[in-house]
């Protein structure tokens, strides 16, 4: 009696689950550094499709992970990997594990004044400046004048990917947060002694720093050869992450943004294509 | 926040105007534009001073999280003893703060504010390895190694744990110390703890006080687990976390005799000495992307548990006076009587299984049967049948004093073993829950469940009488729970939980 009443149960909510499935309208939250890029991807998509619907938001990759976790977005963009405690809030709200669909490639590009003398800096040399020890540019070859740090807020992927592979420890306090890398880039090109980071695509009117994985080794630009290369040292992957499988109009619009449409818009906006 | 963008938009007024009020001074007066870009740039450096110790403020506000939230339910319960038998409770008021004093360095503080049982929850310090990131170190009170019982009640899929985890973890928490493994580079990871051992158990004294009434340790020894967990992925399909844990803890004996779960008796032991209990499980978490996500979670644990025994005494004193030869003697008796029940040790097993199944965005359905047997060692028919252990010795020793030939005072010492029997506590339990959650937004669920526990029948005797009965008073009228049967004790939840 008891097997027959969960088996009966068990198979209504198969059957409810039928009628929930993936949403005509998609909503895409998260990673600032692939706004401009997503909303490209929509405009193209939706003039293709003149059914679709794709709102696109930023906030930052952890803003859009917890959306996707919240159930707020359909899909998160991410400029980091989701982390371990991301991924079991997801699997207790929604009994899943995400699904990662790496669409586009990334180098994080250091920018520097243009009038600054230094051209190439070391993994170590960034690490040290931007974890406080090294406090003026004649540490490493440049002019007697105190450093300026620029960075991204803490709900940035940018933020988090730069910390856990280039600074590898916490960022100085003196390290003023600035929301979106449009706002590093004016605020290098406006004080001579600063440094900052953020993503190549927004990279016009100032200097990009050479980098080197370590002192004995070449330093390379963030150039697309060089990123699509695996040479220039610091590059990711930059991410869309769904709650499950992507069905219906979702898979529709991921299909497409994998595309050769949709990498070719990667290409334009200034990242390097996946396929 | 809100403060320091007033502070950089007044920054701002405050530039445009002096610009402008310097552009129209020096169309009128040249000379004094160095004087007032120096005032400028003095004005400025002091304001940026200002916005750099708000910003310093700022980040040590940022290091306090607070987060928490409510169960308000109300409830039906079919026992025939319950009464009220619907009401509205608080189950859970919670608040949970932590501070991140430094990278690596938190501190937890989370009191429980449900009325009429305001109590402690949570309460301790991690610190993470900076070097490695894999290693972390808790001291304090804080949940005990379990998949169930670290699995948050706010997140948990049906209202309350497994009866076998309530049984083994009474109120889940414990003061001790846990040496965590997790490293970076794979999905392992690995606990170990050490705990007083007693935390929110209660042992009864022969005349039913508590002995463990503060919760702190009451012997010395200390009990110890272990748990290791790994996560593999499916592919596609979802993913499966697997692992371990187990138990290994003593309890001093109270008593000097231990009876085993079938009432027979086992051993002398010395007062003081270890009580050893242990127990090992086996869990699993499987995630499949089915049609919007659902999951099979599921744990088996056996193992060997201890009821220290109880000492209880009590003291009378007798007078009494009698003429002989129209002499009045006193005679006082004094009666000391000291009744010791034996330590008890039973072999336990139970499980549970959870099938979650999440309908759209907003819906999941929930259904978990757990199963736990405290007593392996007899079945339910042998409840009450017999008292298998009658060990029951009285041994009394008296001594009298005259002092004076009017008053003779006698004393008598009296030590009892008394017998235990089987009782409700060995019935094993099974039990169906059902629930439906609706998110109403991120922070609201709304919760409808239903608990249905299945009593193990005890035996009966020649007339069909139930050997074991509980009874309460209920407005008078006299409720009877007939163990020979399976009674109705469903409990129906309506819950509304809010999480911030």
């Amino acid at each position: 009696m008891k097997k027959s009443i969960i088996f009966s149960i068990l198979g209504v909510v198969t059957l409810i689950s039928f009628a929930f499935m993936a949403p005509e309208k998609i909503t895409i939250k998260g990673s600032d550094t692939m706004v401009i890029l997503s909303q490209k991807w929509a405009e193209v998509y939706m003039k293709t499709n003149p059914n679709a619907s794709v709102q696109v938001t930023g906030g930052g990759s952890g803003v859009g992970i917890s959306a996707l976790i919240n159930g707020a977005t359909d899909i998160a963009n991410s400029s980091r990997p989701m982390k371990q405690p991301e991924i079991e809030k997801l699997k207790s709200r929604y009994n899943t594990l995400g699904v990662e669909i790496p669409c586009a490639k990334d180098g994080i590009t250091v920018f520097l004044n243009e009038s600054n003398p230094v051209k190439e800096l070391s993994i170590q040399q960034l690490s040290g400046i931007f974890s406080g020890k090294i406090t003026n540019w004649k540490d490493v070859g440049g002019s007697d004048a105190p450093i300026t740090l620029y960075g991204r807020e803490n709900s940035s992927g940018t933020y988090v990917y730069f910390k856990d592979n280039v600074v590898k420890n916490d960022y100085a306090a003196s390290c003023q947060t600035l929301p979106g890398t449009a706002a590093v880039v004016n605020a290098v090109k406006k004080d001579k002694n600063s440094i900052g980071y953020g993503g190549a695509a927004y990279a016009a009117g100032v200097k990009h720093c050479k980098v080197k994985k370590d002192a004995k080794s070449i330093a390379y630009e963030p150039t697309a050869e060089n990123v699509k290369a695996n040479l220039y040292p610091i590059s990711r992957y930059l991410y869309m992450y769904t709650r499950n499988r992507p069905t219906g109009a979702m898979k529709a619009f991921i299909d497409w943004v994998l595309g050769p449409q949709g990498q070719k818009l990667v290409t334009e906006v200034g990242y390097f294509p996946v396929k | 926040m809100r403060k320091l963008l007033n502070t950089s938009k007044f920054i701002s007024v405050f530039m445009i105007s002096f610009i402008m009020g310097v552009a129209v001074n020096a169309q009128n007066n040249p000379d004094t534009i160095p004087e007032k870009i120096t005032e400028l740039k003095d004005q400025v450096s002091g304001l940026n001073e200002r916005l750099l110790t708000a910003e310093s403020d700022l980040a040590k506000h940022n290091k306090i999280k607070i987060s928490g939230y409510t169960q308000a339910q109300w409830e039906h319960y079919e026992l025939a003893t319950a009464y009220p038998n619907q009401q509205f409770t608080l189950r859970r008021v919670r608040i949970k703060a932590t501070y991140e004093a430094a990278d690596g360095v938190k501190f937890v503080l989370q009191p429980d504010f449900s009325p009429g049982a305001l109590a402690l929850k949570d309460a301790y310090v991690v610190l993470n390895d900076r070097w490695t990131k894999s290693f972390s170190l808790t001291m304090g009170q804080f949940n005990r190694p379990n998949y169930e019982v670290e699995y948050s009640s706010s997140q948990r899929e049906v209202p309350e744990r497994s009866r076998i985890v309530r049984a083994l973890y009474p109120g889940e928490r414990a003061i001790g110390a846990k040496l965590e493994y997790n490293p970076t580079n794979m999905p392992l990871k690995i606990q170990l703890a050490i705990f007083n051992g007693n935390d929110g158990s209660t042992y009864k004294d022969a005349l039913g006080a508590n002995i463990n009434p503060t919760n702190k340790d009451f012997d010395n020894f200390k009990d110890i687990m272990a748990r290791a967990t790994y996560s593999i992925k499916l592919g596609s399909f979802g993913g499966l976390d697997f692992g371990a844990h187990a138990y290994f803890g003593a309890i001093k004996a109270t008593t000097d005799t231990i009876v085993k779960g079938d009432y027979t008796k086992d051993a002398y032991i010395k007062i003081g000495d270890p009580l050893k209990r242990s127990w090992a499980g086996l869990e699993f978490q499987l995630f499949a992307d089915v049609l919007g996500g659902m999951s099979l979670k599921g744990e088996y644990i056996m193992g060997t548990n201890v009821t220290p025994g109880n000492t209880g005494s009590t003291s009378g004193t007798a007078l009494a006076s009698v003429f002989k030869n129209d002499t009045l003697f006193n005679t006082t008796t004094i009666t000391n009587t000291t009744t010791r029940t034996p330590n008890f040790t039973t072999k336990f097993s139970g499980y549970y299984l959870y099938f979650i199944k999440n309908v759209g965005k907003k819906n999941q359905f929930a259904l978990r049967y757990d199963v736990y047997d405290p007593n392996t060692d007899i079945k339910g028919t042998d409840v009450m049948s017999t008292l298998k252990y009658e060990n029951s010795v009285t041994k009394t020793a008296s001594a009298s004093t005259t002092t004076n030939n009017t008053v003779n005072t006698t004393t008598t010492k009296t030590v009892t073993k008394t017998s235990i029997k089987s009782s409700v506590a060995d019935l094993s339990y099974s039990t169906l829950t059902l629930a439906w959650h609706y998110y109403f937004d991120d922070n609201i669920r709304i919760t409808l469940a239903y608990e249905m526990p299945v009593n193990e029948k005890v035996g009966q005797d020649a007339l069909g009488n139930s050997n074991l009965s509980t009874t309460s008073s209920v407005n008078n009228v006299t409720k009877t729970l007939n163990y020979n049967t399976v009674f109705p004790q469903n409990t129906l939840t309506l819950r509304l939980q809010a999480k911030f």
